[in-house]
């Protein structure tokens, strides 16, 4: 088959899948993955594909004889590994009573497939490609009126270069459960797809912290797909700060009643890197409250975008749907884009948005200035407070120092270019 | 000798004069009142002073005990012993009280030479400050200034003078925002640190907080200069006849 460059990766996943049943779930994925977000597309504007359609990747082929090693050390004592994707029995760790895991049989991941099919995440390429090459769908539950107190961890490690990764995730809430994970992506690999879908039912609850930081050649698109019924809660908070391309792409569906939910996020940028978080917030019923903060620091040549849409359905009265994004540029080279949208059907809502790119604040500076600390422990102070504030804010408070910990580590080495200290 | 000398200090902003020669003496175990009505520019003179960027003085001089200030960025001024008490305290989200007047105070122990604190022995000393200024512990586990009401962000201020044991002070409308139980507070935390080694300069607009800090001359300021200087009842000539009266007279 002849194709052009730009496609390679394209027939390589059709090719992958070209040995299974044309109504398996693999198969139906690939047929829909035909090209790269076109770069004129609204959403694809601010972070194109271009540079990364050209690269010679194909899919992983999984050998689970294979031995692997971590390079992540852990926080408590619950564990799920994925290698290469894959997940791996062999070194995760046993659960806790009341939370399940498996793997979803051909039927189920029908219903995965058109589950995700229904929503606006149909189109996007790790939705097909994920669907199309991963090892097997994960399915992580917690059973009803359970509330887990231990942290979950998972770890997504392995790849290589030229290959691409797939794990896709199920996680489901059952009624009046409750949930805390913290999942880190540490990919070697070119490509890392992450896919997940989370399904949060009636007064259950979910705290997330991932934090993204894949290896600094590598192109991390990930996409979530998020529901949210009567009275739950998504606590969300992501940290990006690896991969040379990251955008991280959620979908949050609010269709029960005083659902809630908290999106926020920050990437930490240096060099070249280009970093994108970019989420949809569909409010579908009455009297629900959505908000996001996000917060970039961006250094080197670096580039960030956040783009936030919020739909609120004409029958949701009493909407309350806040977006907040805040960029600090520590170089003259690095930008920011900040591209909040608001889609308003019905008239009784509260929605508000704001965004503010540019360089720390002037008054603050001169305060800490007339107390004697120098200019650049000045800077130094109010970017790790820009920090903090918004982890103190999202993150459950046990965490804060080893999310604030993890942020730093990334900022020191982008403020060694760009300031003095 | 004086601990602080303004000579001749003139200022423009935007082109416009603001300061227009203004000259001050300031001798040690002195406290100086600097009234005047709004525009006579006594902000911007606390800014020059302190050494803001963009408030660089045209000509004149200033002097802090004998070393001139005309090249010297806010913070090393600092350090070497100027403080503001700011008119608006700035808020810092983020930057926890404790730590920002760890950061401060050590900064300026280590310029004068002194031993720098430790965490426990400063977290000691900080709490014995605070407590004579009423200001709560709980506030001091907060951020900067961050939800802190007016009074309690201008005892805040005064704290970290009482802290930083400077040899000047400018204090900028410290009494704007204080109903009268606060103002009593502060003012006793500013009187409690007169000494015969360090200076005070109260900037304000009322006649009200020389009451409780009184001065051992006013001065007032009108178009960017000293118009007229006396003692404490030149403050109550103001308060009696405004500014009109005297303006017009110079």
């Amino acid at each position: 088959m002849l194709h052009n460059k730009n496609e390679d990766y394209i027939a390589s996943v059709n090719n992958y899948v070209s040995g299974f049943n044309d109504n398996s779930f693999r198969k139906l994925a690939g047929k829909d993955f035909k090209s790269w977000p076109d770069p004129l597309e609204e959403t694809w504007r601010l972070s194109r594909l271009g540079t990364l359609a050209r690269k010679k990747i194909e899919p992983i082929k999984i050998n689970f004889d294979k031995s692997v090693k971590s390079n992540l050390n852990t926080i408590g004592s619950n564990i799920i590994k994925f290698f290469d994707g894959a997940y791996r029995e062999d070194i995760s760790s046993k659960l806790p009573i009341g939370v399940s895991l498996k793997e979803l049989n051909e039927t189920e991941s029908l219903s995965y497939l058109s589950k995700i099919k229904n929503t606006n995440l149909k189109n996007h390429p790790s939705t097909n490609a994920s669907l199309s090459c991963t090892p097997s769908i994960i399915k992580l539950s917690v059973d009803k009126n359970t509330k887990i107190l231990d942290l979950i961890e998972i770890h997504y490690e392995g790849g290589e270069e030229s290959l691409s990764v797939h794990p896709v995730l199920f996680i489901e809430l059952n009624e009046n459960s409750s949930l805390s994970i913290i999942e880190r992506f540490n990919h070697l690999g070119s490509l890392i797809m992450p896919l997940q879908l989370i399904d949060i039912k009636d007064s259950a609850s979910l705290n997330s912290i991932k934090i993204f930081d894949d290896n600094h050649k590598s192109y991390n698109l990930s996409a979530h797909c998020v529901f949210l019924s009567q009275k739950s809660v998504l606590n969300s908070f992501s940290l990006v700060k690896g991969s040379q391309f990251t955008r991280s792409e959620t979908h949050a569906y609010l269709n029960g009643k005083n659902s809630k939910l908290n999106l926020n996020g920050v990437y930490i940028s240096g060099d070249k890197q280009h970093h994108d978080l970019t989420t949809a917030i569909y409010h579908n019923v009455p009297e629900c409250v959505s908000k996001q903060s996000v917060r970039g620091i961006l250094g080197g040549e670096s580039t960030g975008v956040f783009q936030g849409k919020v739909r609120v359905a004409p029958n949701a009265q009493k909407t309350d749907g806040q977006q907040m994004s805040k960029a600090i540029l520590i170089s003259d080279k690095a930008s920011a884009n900040a591209k909040p949208e608001l889609e308003i059907y019905a008239d009784d809502v509260v929605c508000a948005h704001g965004a503010t790119v540019g360089e720390l604040d002037d008054d603050q500076l001169f305060y800490l200035s007339s107390r004697g600390i120098t200019k650049d422990k000045a800077r130094l102070m109010l970017i790790k407070a820009f920090l903090k504030d918004i982890i103190n804010e999202s993150v459950e408070e046990a965490l804060h120092d080893f999310i604030f910990k993890e942020a730093q580590f990334s900022l020191s080495s982008i403020l060694k270019n760009d300031l003095v200290v | 000798m004086s601990l602080l000398e303004i000579k001749k200090a003139r200022l423009k902003l935007d082109n416009k004069n603001i300061l227009n020669g203004v000259s001050l003496s300031v001798n040690a175990g002195e406290v100086h009142a600097i009234m005047g009505p709004n525009g006579s520019g006594k902000s911007t003179l606390s800014y020059m002073l302190s050494g803001r960027e963009g408030y660089e003085l045209e000509s004149g001089e200033i002097l802090l005990d004998g070393q001139s200030l005309s090249e010297m960025p806010a913070d090393e001024r600092a350090r070497s012993g100027l403080f503001l008490a700011f008119q608006y305290p700035v808020e810092l989200p983020g930057v926890g009280a404790m730590s920002f007047l760890r950061e401060a105070v050590n900064s300026r122990r280590k310029f004068i030479g002194k031993e720098e604190f430790d965490h426990l022995a400063f977290v000691k000393e900080a709490r014995k400050e605070a407590s004579k200024m009423f200001v709560k512990d709980e506030m001091l586990k907060r951020a900067v200034n961050v939800g802190f009401s007016g009074g309690e962000k201008k005892k805040f201020e005064i704290l970290q003078m009482a802290m930083l044991k400077p040899k000047v002070s400018i204090l900028d409308e410290t009494d704007s925002g204080l109903d009268v139980d606060a103002l009593k507070i502060v003012s006793d935390g500013v009187n409690a640190q007169r000494s015969d080694d360090n200076a005070i300069v109260v900037i304000t607009h009322y006649q009200r907080l020389l009451d409780y800090i009184v001065p051992d001359f006013v001065h007032i300021l009108s178009d960017g200069v000293i118009i007229k200087s006396g003692g404490p009842e030149l403050a109550l000539e103001v308060e009696k006849n405004g500014y009109a009266g005297m303006i017009n007279a110079a």
